[in-house]
């Protein structure tokens, strides 16, 4: 999982049946520098991402990328590519 | 699978209900000149790496799922604890 801070969210409207009541984020994914310095900044390409645990603008998440990403929806088929795992509360790096 | 250097640690209270309970460490991926990946990695950690050490981690969620339950996220998860590596770029960054 790579980490990343919540920029916004994202609605489509009409979008396929498996996205009917889901909530995407745009994330924005964090790099080990900005880790360090604890600036609040990202630093990565952003990207989209499934998120059911209600995280809100500002937060970081972990976010699955992969075949790994469909598993919470197994055995239905959601076409995703992210899913927020956990949100942060704190990373302790030196 | 590839080589990591654990960086330090991540508290959540919220997440993926099969990720209760699992100890989860942030990483960097070491490249084959002992440099580092601009972004680190947040990994499944059961075999107790400290903090400093370089680890192999795999990137496939096979044994997550057979821990954790078809329905679990995670997939990056450590595997093994680095003695040596023996390697003319030394992957290791300086620890081979």
């Amino acid at each position: 999982m790579r980490l990343g801070i919540v920029r916004g969210h994202l609605t489509l409207t009409p979008a396929v049946e498996s996205y009917r009541g889901r909530t995407l984020v745009v994330l924005e994914p964090v790099t080990m520098e900005n880790l360090r310095a604890k600036n609040g900044l990202g630093g990565g390409k952003s990207l989209i991402a499934i998120d059911e645990l209600g995280a809100a603008k500002g937060q970081m998440v972990a976010f699955t990328e992969g075949r790994e990403a469909a598993n919470p929806f197994w055995p239905g088929s959601v076409p995703v590519d992210a899913y927020c795992s956990l949100i942060v509360d704190s990373i302790d790096v030196r | 699978m590839f080589l990591a250097r654990i960086e330090g640690t991540v508290v959540a209270a919220v997440k993926h209900p099969t990720l209760d309970g699992c100890r989860f460490l942030v990483a960097q991926r070491l490249e084959a000149d002992g440099s580092a990946a601009a972004e680190p990695i947040a990994v499944v950690d059961w075999l107790g790496a400290a903090r400093g050490a370089t680890v192999m981690v795999s990137t496939d969620g096979d044994i997550a799922r057979e821990k954790l339950g078809n329905t679990t996220p995670a997939r990056m998860v450590v595997v093994g604890i680095v003695d040596s590596v023996q390697s003319p770029g030394n992957m290791a960054g300086g620890i081979a």
